[in-house]
């Protein structure tokens, strides 16, 4: 089982960025119009010969969604990978935690309530959404930590859900209130990257990188988190700093991609778990298969979600949840009844 | 054995306590005493609907001074404002009338006569109400209706999914109206039980319009208006449309929910739609049944001549026809870089009530407004 590892390395992720690549070139030739690969390409670059409406369906429409939606999917699964290993836990993820419902609480209430950083337009929205995911971590963490030292699964998880619901409440009674400006509040529980634009890209990108950047760079402290954290600590590692680092950077990003397309469930769950299991439990080779992986299943989904019904379209989050959830049940059958 | 007796006594009281409080809470504000005469009053009424009892008797007199206050609003004719100072006086003056309406799920509904208070859970409901002359009978309304704006002055219940049985009850109606919706059987049953007719008036086409018009016209013993309102809408759709040249090539597209929360649309089988065809256009999303959430590529495809959008304004930031034409890629789709987009803020196509005519009216004005003059 252990050999080759190493060696498998830099192939692997040649591979899922080509995957990526090629996935982006997909979603950008499909989708609920039919757009000819030659009129594809002739809008992409140069635009002669094409009418104007099918340059813009291309360039304004399809372009900056495919971007966006393979950033959220590459954040939100390598925030998956991440928390999965710094907690020990293999069910962690923002949706089953109850970051992404924190978060999407944060973005409504900036929204319900006008609340905006000077200058930005949008970055209230974002920061509300992040700090509200990075509390309800807090939350999660601090109630789990005091139930049980081990911070094991069960409790973590059943913490999460409760804080979830309770969250969901709140968020359904914010939108009551509101309900002129939030009517449409399948947007924040199910997800929907529709209307997304390039400066929507950008941000992601700018977020995505720095997260990224980061968490790889923790890596190896993840291993040592991830075979337990006395064994983290008797090494050397500064468990206090890596964790809060690992948890303010989970934090930013969920909440920057919720803002951008609401809370899209399972992505940060199911990719690292299929990627664990090509590329064993090594967080220098996980994560960054996590982020192309991510960006491959969310472009897929999201590719789904835009043609199964055309010209209706499907929000985001429930391909991802079906697919997600059958998955997920496969996978755990799959494991339990090899261990 | 004993504490354990004296904990399952204590268990039991408080029970006993909470089955009452929760009874004498709720929506509406009543005190203990008052809850035992509404249960003695429902409980009479349920029984003996048709002959008066002592208990409803104190009911309607401590409602009375309520009832006038509310319906200040200038009367049409003195006829309706009498017999309502009348049941103040004397209870439930039922003389044994009725009548018979067939209500648009085909239902008989039987009503007592003259129907002096009534319920209207849907926005439409009311505005039919207050077109036909009979808003000053309306005693509660859902909490959506917004046209005309002195409907706000009624009480609000709560409708659709939340629709809240004790609250219409607590108003005492005679009839209730309300679209079909999300009422159960067991909603009806319930009203019906407490003595109120439920009519229901669902319209999907103008047609049916006229219909609940006309029911709405009958229940409230206002025929004459209600014909005059449906004659009204009948002349104004049939001129528009004799004077609307367009020959079904040019296209619309009805925007229902702005894109930052994911585009919807209004297909067929929609008032939008058959106005549009009235009118000699073509809706872009003929092939959407009903109303459904669309690819932004598919209109950028269709490239519709013209958008009609119902999204609100709420005074700040850009409005919604300058978001619609500021939306990257959008520019080159007809109906933006000619600039006939409509905004309806009144929800004038979407609803079954007489506004409709305006609403095709300002769509008219898009499309042909320069021509015609």
């Amino acid at each position: 089982m252990k050999r080759s590892k190493r060696g498998f390395t830099p192939v692997l992720i040649l591979i899922l960025s080509a995957a990526a690549l090629l996935t982006a070139a997909l979603c950008v030739c499909l989708g609920s119009v039919n757009i000819p690969l030659s009129d594809t390409l002739s809008a992409l670059f140069g635009g002669e010969g094409v009418s104007a409406n099918t340059v813009n369906i291309i360039r304004s429409v399809r372009l900056p969604r495919v971007l966006c939606v393979a950033e959220v999917g590459a954040a939100l699964s390598l925030c998956g990978a991440a928390m999965q290993g710094l907690l020990k836990n293999p069910l962690a993820d923002g949706s089953t935690l109850g970051v992404s419902t924190g978060a999407s609480l944060g973005a409504a209430l900036s929204i319900a309530f006008g609340i905006t950083l000077p200058g930005l337009p949008v970055s209230g929205t974002m920061a509300m959404a992040s700090l509200f995911a990075f509390i309800s971590l807090l939350i999660i963490l601090a109630l789990a930590y005091r139930l049980d030292h081990s911070l094991s699964t069960n409790t973590i998880i059943l913490i999460g859900i409760i804080w979830s619901m309770f969250v969901s409440s709140i968020l359904s009674l914010v939108v009551t209130f509101a309900s002129d400006r939030l009517k449409q509040i399948t947007f924040w529980t199910m997800g929907s990257l529709s209307g997304s634009s390039f400066e929507n890209a950008l941000i992601l990108f700018v977020v995505l990188a720095a997260g990224s950047a980061v968490l790889l760079r923790l890596a190896n402290e993840l291993n040592a988190f991830a075979v337990g954290e006395d064994n983290a600590r008797s090494i050397g590692v500064n468990v206090r700093r890596v964790r809060l680092t690992v948890l303010v950077t989970v934090s930013v990003l969920i909440g920057v991609c919720v803002s951008v397309g609401g809370s899209i469930a399972f992505v940060g769950l199911v990719t690292p778990h299929i990627l664990r299991m090509i590329t064993g439990p090594d967080h220098r080779i996980l994560l960054p298969a996590s982020l192309f992986g991510g960006a491959v299943f969310l472009m897929l989904a999201d590719l789904a979600a835009r043609m199964i019904l055309r010209p209706l379209e499907l929000n985001v989050g429930v391909v991802t949840s079906f697919v997600g959830a059958i998955l997920f049940v496969y996978i755990y059958f799959k494991t339990r009844r090899a261990a | 054995m004993k504490p354990r007796k004296l904990t399952a006594t204590l268990m039991a009281l408080l029970l006993a306590l909470v089955t009452v409080l929760s009874a004498c809470g709720g929506s509406e504000q009543t005190t203990a005493a008052d809850a035992a005469q509404t249960t003695e009053a429902a409980k009479a009424d349920a029984t003996a609907a048709p002959e008066t009892t002592p208990a409803p008797a104190t009911e309607a007199t401590t409602e009375a001074p309520e009832t006038e206050a509310t319906t200040e609003a200038p009367t049409a004719e003195a006829t309706t404002e009498a017999p309502a100072t009348e049941t103040a006086a004397e209870p439930a003056p039922y003389d044994g009338t009725t009548m018979t309406v067939t209500d648009m799920t085909g239902r008989e509904v039987t009503v007592r006569t003259p129907v002096e208070r009534i319920v209207a859970l849907s926005a439409a409901d009311c505005e039919v109400l207050y077109a036909v002359g009979a808003g000053d009978l309306l005693v509660g309304r859902g909490e959506y209706c917004d046209y005309p704006p002195e409907v706000a002055d009624k009480p609000s219940v709560q409708s659709g999914y939340e629709t809240n049985i004790e609250q219409i009850i607590a108003l005492e109606p005679q009839v209730l109206l309300m679209s079909t919706m999300a009422q159960t059987e067991e909603q009806i049953a319930a009203l019906e039980n407490a003595g109120i007719a439920v009519v229901v008036s669902d319209a999907h086409t103008i047609e049916e319009v006229y219909t609940s018009i006309g029911i709405i016209g009958t229940l409230t013993a206002h025929e004459e208006q209600a014909q005059t309102v449906i004659d009204g809408m009948k002349a104004s759709l049939a001129e528009l449309s004799e004077k609307a040249t367009g020959d079904g090539t040019q296209t619309v597209y009805f925007e229902v929910s702005p894109l930052e929360y994911g585009l919807w649309t209004a297909g067929k089988n929609t008032f939008m739609n058959e106005v549009a065809e009235l009118l000699g256009l073509k809706n872009a999303f003929e092939d959407v049944d009903g109303w459904g959430e669309i690819s932004e590529e598919q209109v950028l495809e269709r490239d519709p001549d013209y958008i009609v959008t119902i999204t609100m304004y709420y005074g700040e930031g850009p409005t919604p026809e300058e978001e619609i034409a500021s939306r990257p890629g959008w520019d080159a789709v007809k109906a933006v870089a000619n600039g006939k987009i409509l905004r309806l803020e009144h929800d004038e196509l979407s609803r079954p009530a007489p506004r409709i005519a305006d609403g095709a009216q300002l769509l008219f004005d898009l499309v042909y407004g320069n021509e015609a003059q």
